[in-house]
């Protein structure tokens, strides 16, 4: 519970004092979020050998029926870790003159999205996704450019749209059970008959679809990462995406897993095109967002098809990836918050030659590019490597396709790395402040701890995935 | 019963003695007697008083209270007071339009205890005459006199359809007691076959309450008339009269259960056309208060799905729907007035509201995302309940609901492309110290409740 609350208070703190409190202390406070999840972890650690989703906390919050439960495993915890090491980052992005709103409307993002991820009640899981959307379309809207409100507008609706369909499948499931409960226990017993799977397991699709976003539902994405500002991007393609993906793990493959045999070679397709596809576009983006707006596209399209391929390497690379995915895409958004704020743009048309003017700034820098293009001895590596032999056991050709991936996004990381920073300059310049650098050496620093030892994350998790996917053939094998 | 009678006698002192007086000096004494009104029948409800005895003259047949219906007169006591106690109230008009208003509140207590087709059409009248006059006491606005006429013309007009299914009904079942008719009906059910004379009169007293809750093809006078009539009876015809109208609406075809396979085929269609084109045509709209009026329509159509849901299971969700309506609905009429002028409706009216009054923005903020539905806010609650509970009974319906409840963010929204500008206000008027403690209580209220709902559930 306190790990919820706690981003609230100090959201709380920061709209009573205001601007008496700079946004680096705000930055250390809201470390405390990550304290609290390290101490809930060792608490834990015995009993999450198991793999079994913890209860942590559990009150009657509706009725006797829908309860505030709190769960927590493997996979929750890292999914928190990754939230509340992200929030100081972006925190710490945040420049001077606009901290007042911003700040208190991440962390109740945080808080929001703490609940999605250890939400073990359907209707629960419902009204924090929900409520995570609210804070992120007041950050774009308030603070992105002039014209922003019907991107913004779009952007809500879709994913709107979206979980509103979960929302009529969660009842559907609510009401299977005989109007008793909506705890992930009684939920996951419900047995449905294959039509009534494709309709269920289509509602959540379509809200993990949109969010994710997967190629046709992705058209509200590229706008949106472009006109909100940095640290909206950050918190939209960092952690609110692997909402979803969470979400398509630990909500739809268990819940309806009679509909997965249908719904796999369709997604597995729309996934794979969505990697080249972000890829190829990537490649030919001048604005440096939108690049990796659409390299994020191609990112989580292979995250999606390495956990719709069903097997152990695909989860555990895909886990690994959505946590390596956030690290890396806030720290590519670092950097281009950095280069807009001191060169006043961020196309790579005008930038050039910046590495001459500052070392240190260059080489973690292209440490974060070497991390998301997935080079050895990086964070990308591991997961994409387990990911990509995941899709190749599914189906050689889905590999190979996917497997372009590689170069593509060599292809566009460095050609950004390259336009940006190498040449000659032509810019003025503005001194970058090395105290600004600290969030991205911390970033770096993380980059390259779990490129040279990704076992450590795959070892809190696997019992946890071993244990959704007995969950995920339970609930396929009803049909069988 | 209780208080039906304080708001009549509050009604009579109002009106004779207020009428040389300007609104602003009888406004408190209105609030307060309204709230008094509302305790009373809240306590009555919790059996903390009796009042059987003092009322045993009172036939049962024709006005009964029971527990349902005591909680809702409270909620409708309630929202008045706060649409009353915002609204600002004229310095140049005479106090006798606080007085037609309570009047009209009497009708739709009636409406809601009543046991009896006479009463229930008695209290339509009450409820509407005030109304037809409230409507255009601006007597000056061209657009005000049309709404009255309108108004006036459209009212009668479903009130004599409804009377004519009365009087059908009476034919079909030789009585006009609401308990006599459902056992008439439960017989006839046995039988197989429904008399005609009982559908027709079932199909025309609809087409009356439609009228008055302004469900589609019955909803065109509504948007004129909202825009036309001064806010605050545009407030208590979007709230009060669609409330009043639709629990009693409810209690009437609760009589007529057994029927409730035959008339859900026609009042499904219409509910979805409702919600449908409600809020389409609410997306739009350039003025405020027009869109709002397409968004009551289309909240009437979310009401009539509470008629898929047998009668006995609906007391709760239906009240707390109307609670939910009523709130932000009366949060968000009281900004219009407050900041919209004579000739400007658009939206453009909130620009820099963020700016300029925190307290204000944060109400519109929380009235927009409980009208839409969001988590967190009352208004989730109510469609969350409404929902899921209709659901059972029919899943397109809720579907479209849902697919209602999407359009709907984009004019609900709208106010949010002006609301965060950096200026200043166009207009801007303060408000009294009392205003504000009413204003902070409803949004209290609607972040209370839809954060701990078990307290209303």
């Amino acid at each position: 519970m306190e790990i919820i609350l706690c981003p609230l208070v100090i959201a709380l703190l920061k709209a009573l004092l205001g601007n008496k409190i700079n946004k680096w202390i705000m930055s250390v406070l809201s470390i405390a979020t990550l304290g609290l999840v390290i101490k809930v972890y060792f608490e834990k650690v015995a009993a999450l050998n198991s793999g079994i989703w913890q209860t942590l906390f559990d009150k009657p919050w509706f009725s006797d029926s829908i309860r505030f439960t709190l769960g927590f495993d493997g996979v929750t915890y890292l999914l928190l870790l990754l939230t509340s090491i992200l929030t100081p980052i972006v925190i710490s992005s945040v420049s001077d003159n606009r901290h007042k709103f911003i700040i208190p409307l991440i962390l109740v993002m945080q808080s929001a999205l703490n609940g999605v991820f250890m939400a073990k009640d359907g209707l629960m899981f419902y009204i924090l996704w929900e409520l995570a959307l609210i804070p992120i379309y007041f950050i774009t809207l308030l603070y992105s450019h002039k014209d922003a409100y019907i991107t913004t507008i779009r952007f809500f609706i879709f994913t709107f749209l979206g979980s509103l369909a979960m929302l009529a499948s969660l009842i559907y499931l609510y009401l299977k059970t005989g109007s008793t409960s909506f705890s992930y226990e009684a939920l996951i017993n419900v047995q449905l008959s294959l039509k009534e799977a494709i309709l269920v397991g289509g509602g959540f699709l379509l809200a993990f679809a949109v969010k994710i976003p997967l190629v046709p539902f992705h058209i509200w994405q590229a706008d949106t990462y472009t006109n909100a500002p940095a640290q909206g991007s950050m918190m939209l393609s960092g952690v609110m995406l692997k909402m979803a993906l969470y979400g398509l793990i630990r909500w739809y493959m268990p819940l309806c897993g009679e509909s997965i045999s249908y719904f796999q070679p369709a997604i597995m397709v729309m996934a794979v095109f969505g990697v080249v596809y972000g890829a190829i576009i990537a490649l030919k983006q001048n604005d440096m967002k939108r690049l990796i707006a659409y390299s994020s596209l191609s990112h989580v399209g292979l995250i999606t098809a390495g956990l719709f391929s069903l097997t152990l390497s695909g989860f555990e690379g895909g886990m690994l990836q959505m946590f390596t995915h956030g690290i890396n895409v806030v720290g590519l958004f670092f950097v281009i918050e950095i280069i807009e704020y001191h060169y006043k743009s961020r196309d790579l048309s005008q930038l050039g030659g910046l590495a001459k003017h500052h070392k240190l700034f260059t080489i973690l820098y292209f440490v974060v590019v070497l991390g998301s293009l997935a080079a050895p001895l990086t964070n990308g590596f591991p997961g994409e490597l387990m990911l990509l032999k995941s899709i190749f056991d599914y189906n050689s050709l889905t590999g190979i396709v996917a497997g372009l991936t590689i170069i593509l996004c060599a292809v566009y990381m460095l050609r950004m790395f390259q336009l940006s920073m190498l040449g000659e300059s032509e810019i003025v310049m503005n001194k970058i402040d090395t105290v600004k650098l600290m969030p991205l050496f911390i970033i770096s620093a993380i980059v390259v701890y779990i490129g040279l030892n990704p076992q450590s994350l795959i070892d809190v998790i696997h019992p946890s995935i071993q244990h959704i996917m007995e969950d995920i053939a339970n609930s396929k094998g009803v049909l069988s | 019963m209780i208080g039906l009678s304080i708001i009549f006698f509050s009604a009579i002192i109002i009106l004779f003695t207020g009428i040389q007086k300007p609104e602003k000096k009888s406004k408190n004494l209105t609030v307060f007697s309204l709230l008094v009104a509302a305790l009373f029948s809240l306590f009555e409800n919790l059996e903390v008083i009796n009042t059987q005895t003092l009322f045993a003259w009172v036939p049962s047949s024709m006005l009964d209270f029971n527990n349902f219906r005591l909680s809702m007169v409270a909620l409708v006591l309630f929202l008045s007071a706060i649409i009353i106690g915002l609204m600002p109230s004229s310095e140049k008009k005479g106090s006798d339009l606080l007085g037609l208003t309570l009047f009209a509140l009497c009708g739709g207590i009636i409406m809601l205890g009543s046991n009896h087709l006479v009463m229930l059409f008695l209290g339509i009248e009450i409820l509407s005459i005030p109304l037809y006059v409230l409507a255009g006491s601006d007597k000056k606005n061209l657009f005000a006199n049309e709404a009255a006429i309108k108004y006036f013309l459209m009212g009668a007009f479903s009130t004599a359809i409804f009377l004519l299914g009365c009087a059908f009904i009476y034919g079909g079942t030789g009585t006009l007691i609401f308990g006599e008719m459902q056992l008439k009906v439960g017989f006839a059910a046995h039988f197989g076959e429904f008399p005609i004379l009982i559908k027709l009169g079932v199909i025309l007293m609809s087409v009356g309450m439609l009228f008055k809750i302004s469900a589609v093809p019955f909803h065109f006078w509504s948007p004129d008339v909202y825009e036309g009539s001064p806010n605050r009876v545009t407030s208590f015809m979007a709230i009060i009269v669609k409330i009043c109208g639709f629990v009693a609406f409810a209690q009437l075809m609760s009589n007529f259960e057994p029927m409730h396979s035959w008339y859900i085929k026609w009042l499904i269609p219409i509910s979805g056309i409702t919600i449908l084109l409600g809020n389409i045509a609410g997306m739009v709209q350039k003025s405020v208060k027009r869109t709002l009026a397409y968004s009551s329509i289309a909240h009437a159509g979310y009401l009539i799905l509470f008629l898929l849901i047998p009668y006995a299971e609906n007391a709760q969700i239906l009240f707390v729907y109307s609670l939910s309506y009523g709130l932000s609905t009366s949060v968000m009429f009281y900004l219009i007035d407050k900041y919209s002028t004579a000739d400007n409706f658009d939206f453009t009216i909130f620009k820099g509201i963020f700016n300029s009054n925190k307290l204000d923005a944060m109400a519109l903020i929380l009235a927009v995302l409980s009208l839409a539905g969001i988590p967190a806010t009352i208004g989730f609650t109510a469609k969350y309940v409404l929902f899921s509970k209709a659901f059972e009974y029919n899943q397109w319906a809720v579907v479209i609901g849902l697919v209602g409840s999407a359009i709907s963010i984009v004019y609900y929204f709208k106010p949010f492309k002006y609301a965060f500008v950096n200026e200043n206000l166009l207009t801007n008027r303060e408000s009294s110290l009392f205003t504000n403690i009413l204003l902070v209580l409803a949004m209290l209220s609607i972040v209370v409740f839809g954060l701990i709902p078990g307290i209303i559930l």
